[in-house]
């Protein structure tokens, strides 16, 4: 028979885990966090060959506000992800398919045919301003790591992610993304789409 | 009651604990629609027409050779096939050349349908799409024959005055008949003479064009479209046929299209 005191020991140590990872931020926030469509349409031997470019296609204006009682652990991570809507049947490594022009005996384009830019002017981001590639379903890349050692804003340095606002901190907590795409004469004519999902977390 | 009690308290010390495990999170959504729309375009450099005057004996013996008259570009995203095919507008019927004036009497022996597949073609650059073909002749690269050696290797592809692409036992230019999906098997890859290096390229066919008539007149190259069979004038209307003098036109369609 377990006794009053037992159990709730036992729930407590439980709880106790789980609230490791309490709150350390009051807010955490991209604004505007609305979807961008971006639709890239090549129709001409010029895109075909050199590729097309959207400079801005989106802007990630990120806010994260301490609590009312300031925690100094409050800190942020900021990663993209790529989905390309697999449960549709869409194979891992490529864009997914809405409709096909002609007879499709070649192959659909891969996930690397896009290519994705982050940058800011304090290139805050180790990745900033390189083309970066997405090759399967899922993939991760970093803009700004997770459960790095807090860099204070203001410090217009590498991994910024303390508290900080786009408002205050124009320079560091904006990020400017850039995309691009070069398909050549390989792949099957036809409408594809890939979603690009930026995803912003404080630190536990 | 005293067990609902308890139950009540750990849920309530649950509840508590899954409420404050949730980070702050937020995310943007970036869709990237492409929309690659296919584009094949095939640049020619060609006279209006191309005329083929015969006044002097040596020219029906030898025949006369235009050449370089045509020059091909192909532009395609997509793989593809090239392709070219006698016709006209069926005056004398779907597959001879239109008569427009006739010289001299009506002799029964000077026979006025001439067969489109008379006017022969030589392609500079071989056709590298073709492993597949099953005919005598996947395309029209090989060189003229000699006036005193007939040869059905260059006469133009005809289908009954349509523009049906041929069968794997007819000639293409490039590519060929089928759908395999194999490179070199049965069609040529996207791609443009823009980028081409080197003296050849599968994007690039210079076109010879040649009319070997004979003595007498019989066309001894035209042969069908799988060269299997000739249409000279006196395989298909005996002996003593000859062509009836006179002015002819037909004309050469050139279509490339999506690998099929």
């Amino acid at each position: 028979m377990i006794s009053k005191a037992t159990l709730f020991s036992f729930l407590f140590l439980i709880a106790s885990n789980v609230i490791e990872a309490q709150i350390h931020c009051g807010l955490v926030e991209i604004t505007p966090n609305t979807s961008v469509n971006a639709l890239m349409t090549f129709d001409n031997f010029t895109s075909y060959n050199g590729g097309m470019i959207i400079n801005s296609v989106a802007k990630i204006r990120i806010k994260v506000e301490d609590q009312a009682i300031p925690d100094p652990l409050c800190s942020w991570s900021l990663i993209m992800t790529i989905d390309n809507n697999p449960g549709g049947g869409t194979p891992a490594n490529e864009w997914e398919e809405l409709n096909q022009y002609g007879s499709g005996l070649g192959t659909n384009p891969p996930i690397d045919v896009l290519e994705i830019k982050v940058r800011n002017s304090c290139t805050t981001s180790p990745i900033d301003g390189v083309f970066q590639t997405f090759n399967n379903h899922g993939d991760i890349i970093d803009i700004i790591a997770p459960m790095l050692p807090i860099t204070p804003a203001g410090s217009c340095g590498l991994n910024v992610n303390g508290p900080g606002s786009f408002l205050s901190n124009y320079d560091e907590f904006n990020f400017d993304i850039d995309i691009r795409v070069k398909p050549n004469f390989s792949y099957n004519p036809g409408i594809y789409q890939l979603n690009i999902r930026f995803h912003l977390e404080e630190n536990p | 009651m005293k067990k609902l009690s308890y139950l009540c308290g750990a849920l309530l010390i649950l509840g508590s604990a899954s409420s404050l495990k949730a980070q702050l999170i937020d995310e943007k959504d970036v869709t990237v629609t492409m929309d690659l729309q296919p584009v094949l375009q095939l640049d020619m450099t060609t006279p209006d027409q191309i005329e083929f005057v015969f006044d002097e004996i040596n020219e029906y013996y030898a025949g006369i050779t235009k050449y370089g008259a045509t020059v091909l570009r192909v532009s395609s995203t997509v793989s593809w096939d090239l392709y070219a095919v006698g016709r006209s507008t069926g005056t004398n019927g779907p597959e001879f050349w239109d008569q427009q004036i006739e010289y001299g009497n009506n002799n029964p022996n000077a026979i006025p349908d001439l067969p489109l597949s008379l006017l022969e073609l030589r392609q500079a650059q071989p056709n590298n799409g073709a492993a597949a073909a099953a005919g005598l002749f996947a395309d029209y690269s090989q060189a003229f024959s000699p006036a005193t050696a007939p040869s059905a290797g260059n006469s133009l592809y005809v289908n009954g005055g349509t523009n049906t692409p041929p069968t794997t036992n007819d000639k293409y230019i490039g590519g060929h008949a089928g759908t395999s999906g194999v490179p070199g098997q049965d069609f040529l890859p996207g791609g443009s003479y823009l980028t081409q290096t080197g003296v050849t390229s599968d994007y690039f066919y210079v076109i010879d064009y040649r009319i070997l008539p004979g003595l007498p007149a019989i066309f001894p190259n035209a042969a069908d479209a799988d060269g299997a069979t000739f249409e000279d004038l006196i395989t298909v209307n005996g002996a003593g046929a000859y062509a009836e003098p006179g002015v002819y036109t037909m004309y050469v369609q050139y279509i490339l299209l999506e690998d099929q």
